[in-house]
């Protein structure tokens, strides 16, 4: 609608400057001179085509008259609508107050109706509680008389739940009536009976406890709610089961050691009793919850356990006593703190960090052996997830009883702090805890004990590429770590992750590293070496050479060790990680987090083992490498470099210099390929290529060439990075970039071919960015003696 | 992904009640909450400081003082950068068990880590160890003396600052002398400075610096 009236505008601003064109006749004449006939008819001819235009902009106009029509049209039926649009919501407006009016009103009514009857029910209720009254106060008396308990508390617990202000007040109300003494009387000889039927009640459980009879001690647990005394029926309850409990777990306890010789599991006597003690805790609380709740309601859990708490604790101790006497627990104990003390002592100076031993050391006769405190790591760690267990268990009983009060959020709080005070307190949790350090003190000794034996025991099978510790040192570690998750502890287990990963940088790095400290014997190409090894072995009176090629394998081998160990430790950390986190689906954050940087500890022995690697490494090449290759390419300089076609034809055609140094390189590989682990070959490959460059840059700048010269030289240098390339699946290319270039200025056709090559800022090409400075450039250059010195001082770069 | 330049282990230790927990969250939290529990096994807070611009994570270690959790805690000495052995100048035994820790220390953690005294509790006025006692205890066992109120705040923000910094310049004369040594030895005295400004940190700071070697 919009635009069509702006159109409709403009259209008419057109036609009103057309009128006032048509009317100005004189604009229209203009210059004409219209005395002649020639002018009048050129204004004529002006005048019927300004005729035309208008007659066209007339028909424009009108065509549009049609749809202006219906616009109008539109535009008046829609105003009918939108009046009565208006009228409509008018009337709406008048209903909706009108409406809420009524509601109001309505809602007023049924207030004062809903207070109307609640005062009328409260009324009753009092009538009831007043009827009620005379009929308890009648009842509980005869009740008493005809021991019946029950009627007799219930009656009491009828007039507890009335309320005792409102029995004053009604008391107060009917004042003047003679019912008002008869309401009182009936309080007061309720109260009494409340107070003699407990007395009785008590009295009862009391006696039913001494005459151990059950079905009475449950049937008075029973009344205690009733006439109000919940708290002392739970007390009272929990302490008779506690009482049977403690006769029933002496038996067990005493009976432990006999039963499990029976059943082959004298190794779990304790952890199989433990668990039957707890068992029994947890059945308590388990068959009693159902008539706790109904008779005293949600919340009362709570009470029952903290009794059953100081039984359960003073159980355990016994048990753990007896435990520690069985086991020689604390004589075990000693002895290992007495062994890491001599131990620590002799091994300091060897060890930057704490405690660690040689093999040898300590040297105390009473020596423990690990295997013999395996079985009670193992029984230890179920004692301890037996506890865990229990807490769980009970926590989750407790929890759930109080969520079901109805209480608020803040005192169920309260009571929840209270609960886990009360676990954290408890004598149960603080053996657990001493268990606990027994248990991770016992690991540790287990497993650096355990690492070191297999350190000792150390073998390598041939045509193995590492040797038997590696396997088993890891194996011990894993064992520990996945022991550890079955003790349920959080603290323990990232306490045994610390402990190996200790144990790993410790004893087992130093292992590795100590034959590689001594650096790879290369026997006979060192004269200085091979000199010794005469010398000496002329002084011992023996033949030595075997020695050497043990000392060899065994350096490999642990070269080997420490790179596979890398890998290992990875795998450790790893699959430590999913098992523990899969024991452990509900961890809190701070545990986690404990968790995640213990793990990081761990994971870090992996760069210690690295470190390892390189060294053994870097010492293979001091000793097995470097002498021989250089003495290798030295031959370099022996060669003639500048040659006539006839001595470059004669030279191809017998043994060139690369030739031969790829035959000395490659026996030299073959020697490690077999032996060495892959990752450690290729990395010898690529120090072996370094090496290799190194050392022929520096001969070849000793030399000087012809053009035929270079030509030989650039060609040997491409076949020896073929043939290094060929030897290893790392790259070695890069390696190679310095060497090529050089060789590449050096079989320069012509000095000008040199711009050809030489381009720094050039990345697009396939050639490596130039490596050489600009001054060794020219350096080399002058290498070539055909290449003129004005010359290569005139080349740009 | 946080930012930070380094990461610090920090782990304290001494006796149960000498307040290991509230000088932790005292200032990790800003609180002083009494009547806490003990500790159980190991507590870990995180708190990044910036010195001199410079971000520093400090991983905090709290652990438990009582001896059943002996055996946890020994396991968390090795990877410490540093130890902040604790004592209550207001508890004479607290003191007295000192070499027993030093003992320990000595057995698990590196020998490279660096000590810390801290006496806490200077708001109370029952004080049974002089200052001066301490002060010469730690230059004995070469160690850096603080004293501390957990409860006050005083010194608490101090104790772990001057840490992190002298840490981070720990760890930058070790960065600068590998470098060295793998170069030529010009670059020598770049170490050797960089740690002589280092040995004043603590001094500096009109704090009792525990013998002169720090490396």
């Amino acid at each position: 609608m919009e635009q069509t009236h702006v159109d409709s505008v403009t259209q008419n601003q057109q036609n009103k400057n057309n009128i006032s064109k048509m009317i100005n006749l004189s604009d229209i004449i203009g210059d004409v001179d219209i005395s002649t006939i020639c002018g009048i008819e050129e204004v004529l001819e002006i005048l019927s085509s300004n005729e035309e235009e208008i007659n066209r902009n007339l028909d424009v106009i009108l065509s549009k008259q049609c749809d202006l029509d219906t616009k109008v049209s539109n535009l008046s039926r829609a105003l009918t609508n939108v009046l009565k649009a208006d009228t409509d919501s008018k009337k709406l407006l008048n209903q909706i107050s009108h409406t809420s009016d009524l509601a109001d009103s309505v809602s007023a009514k049924v207030r004062r109706l809903d207070q109307a009857r609640s005062r009328a029910s409260e009324c009753q209720k009092r009538v009831h509680d007043l009827i009620d009254l005379q009929l308890c106060s009648q009842g509980v008396n005869t009740a008493i008389k005809e021991d019946d308990y029950e009627k007799g508390a219930g009656y009491v617990s009828r007039f507890l739940s009335m309320d005792k202000k409102m029995l004053q007040r009604t008391a107060d109300e009917v004042q003047g009536n003679e019912d008002i003494s008869s309401v009182a009387s009936a309080v007061k000889n309720l109260e009494e009976g409340t107070v003699k039927l407990s007395e009785l009640v008590n009295f009862k459980f009391d006696e039913a406890v001494k005459k151990d009879d059950l079905a009475s001690v449950e049937r008075f647990f029973k009344i205690f709610p009733l006439l109000g005394d919940h708290s002392n029926g739970i007390k009272k309850f929990s302490s008779y089961i506690s009482s049977k409990l403690s006769t029933k777990s002496q038996k067990e306890l005493r009976n432990s050691l006999e039963l499990a010789k029976a059943d082959k599991r004298t190794h779990l006597a304790f952890a199989d009793t433990m668990t039957t003690l707890l068992e029994n805790f947890a059945k308590v609380i388990e068959v009693n919850q159902p008539i706790v709740e109904a008779c005293y309601g949600n919340g009362y859990l709570f009470q029952m356990l903290e009794v059953l708490q100081k039984e359960c604790d003073l159980e355990v101790k016994n048990l753990i006593l007896e435990f520690n006497k069985i086991r020689r627990i604390n004589h075990r104990v000693n002895q290992i703190n007495d062994y890491i003390k001599t131990g620590g002592s002799s091994t300091s100076s060897v060890q930057t960090l704490g405690h660690y031993r040689t093999s040898s050391g300590g040297g105390s006769v009473d020596k423990l052996n690990p295997k013999d405190i395996d079985a009670i790591i193992g029984e230890i760690t179920i004692m301890h997830s037996r506890v865990e267990l229990y807490f769980k268990f009970m926590r989750r009983r407790i929890t759930n009883d109080l969520e079901n009060c109805n209480l608020t959020e803040k005192e169920t709080e309260k009571h929840l702090t209270k609960l886990e005070n009360m676990f954290n307190e408890c004598m149960l949790n603080r053996s657990m805890q001493e268990m606990l350090s027994t248990y991770l003190l016992f690991e540790r000794y287990f497993m650096e004990e355990s690492a070191l034996k297999a350190i000792q025991l150390d073998a390598y099978d041939p045509g193995q590429l590492s040797s038997s510790m590696i396997d088993d040192v890891f194996f011990i570690i894993r064992k520990s770590i996945r022991r550890s998750i079955t003790t349920q502890s959080m603290n323990g287990i990232c306490a045994v992750i610390n402990n190996a990963a200790s144990c790993l940088e410790g004893d087992f790095v130093t292992a590795l590293k100590g034959p590689l400290k001594q650096g790879y014997p290369s026997g006979y190409i060192d004269l200085a070496q091979a000199y010794n090894a005469i010398q000496s072995s002329i002084q011992q009176g023996k033949i030595q050479t075997n020695d050497i090629e043990q000392a060899r394998n065994n350096f490999i081998v642990q070269l080997n060790n420490a790179d596979m160990s890398t890998e290992y430790t990875e795998t450790l950390w790893t699959s430590m990680e999913s098992e523990i986190r899969a024991h452990f689906n509900q961890m809190s954050k701070l545990e986690n987090n404990i968790l995640e940087s213990c793990l990081t500890e761990l994971k870090s022995v992996k760069d210690s083992l690295k470190a390892v690697t390189d060294f053994g490494l870097q010492q293979l090449k001091s000793s097995a490498i470097k002498p021989r290759l250089n003495q290798w390419i030295d031959q370099f300089l022996t060669y003639n470099h500048h040659l006539t076609e006839e001595e470059l034809a004669s030279y191809e055609a017998g043994e060139t210099f690369v030739q031969f140094l790829i035959v000395q390189i490659d026996s030299l590989l073959n020697q490690f390929k077999k032996s060495l682990s892959s990752r450690n070959y290729d990395a010898l490959v690529s120090i072996l290529a370094a090496e290799i460059t190194t050392r022929m840059e520096r001969v070849i700048k000793k030399s000087t060439f012809n053009r035929l010269g270079g030509l030989i030289l650039d060609q040997e240098v491409r076949a020896l990075g073929t043939y290094l390339t060929s030897a290893t699946s790392w790259s070695i290319r890069d390696k190679m970039t310095r060497l090529t270039q050089i060789v590449t200025l050096l079989n320069l056709e012509k000095l000008s071919e040199f711009s050809e090559y030489f381009n720094p800022n050039d990345n697009q090409s396939d050639m490596p960015a130039w490596r050489i400075t600009p001054s060794e450039i020219k350096q080399i250059l002058t290498l070539r003696t055909d290449f003129r010195m004005e010359d290569i001082k005139r080349i740009k770069m | 992904m946080e930012d930070y330049k380094f990461l610090f282990k920090v782990v304290l230790v001494g006796n149960a009640g000498v307040g290991k927990t509230c000088l932790v969250r005292r200032f990790t939290q800003g609180l002083f909450p009494p009547g806490q529990g003990a500790t159980i096994g190991v507590d870990f807070m995180i708190k990044t400081v910036e010195v001199e611009g410079e971000k520093i994570k400090l991983q905090i270690w709290d652990t438990a003082g009582q001896e059943r959790f002996r055996s946890i805690t020994q396991s968390y000495y090795r990877s410490a950068h540093a130890l902040i052995l604790v004592y209550d100048i207001s508890c004479q035994p607290t003191f007295d068990c000192l070499p027993d820790w030093l003992r320990e220390i000595q057995e698990y953690a590196s020998s490279k880590v660096l000590k810390i005294l801290v006496g806490n509790k200077t708001d109370r006025d029952d004080r049974e160890i002089p200052t001066q006692i301490g002060e010469e205890f730690a230059k004995q066992h070469d160690m850096y003396f603080l004293e501390t109120s957990a409860k006050e705040a005083e010194n608490v923000e101090r104790l772990f600052y001057e840490i992190a910094a002298e840490l981070r310049d720990q760890a930058r004369s070790k960065d600068a002398s590998v470098s060295s040594q793998q170069r030529t030895n010009h670059s020598d005295s770049i170490g050797l400075s960089s740690l002589s400004a280092k040995a004043n940190y603590f001094s500096q700071n009109n704090c009792c610096t525990g013998g002169a070697s720090s490396n």
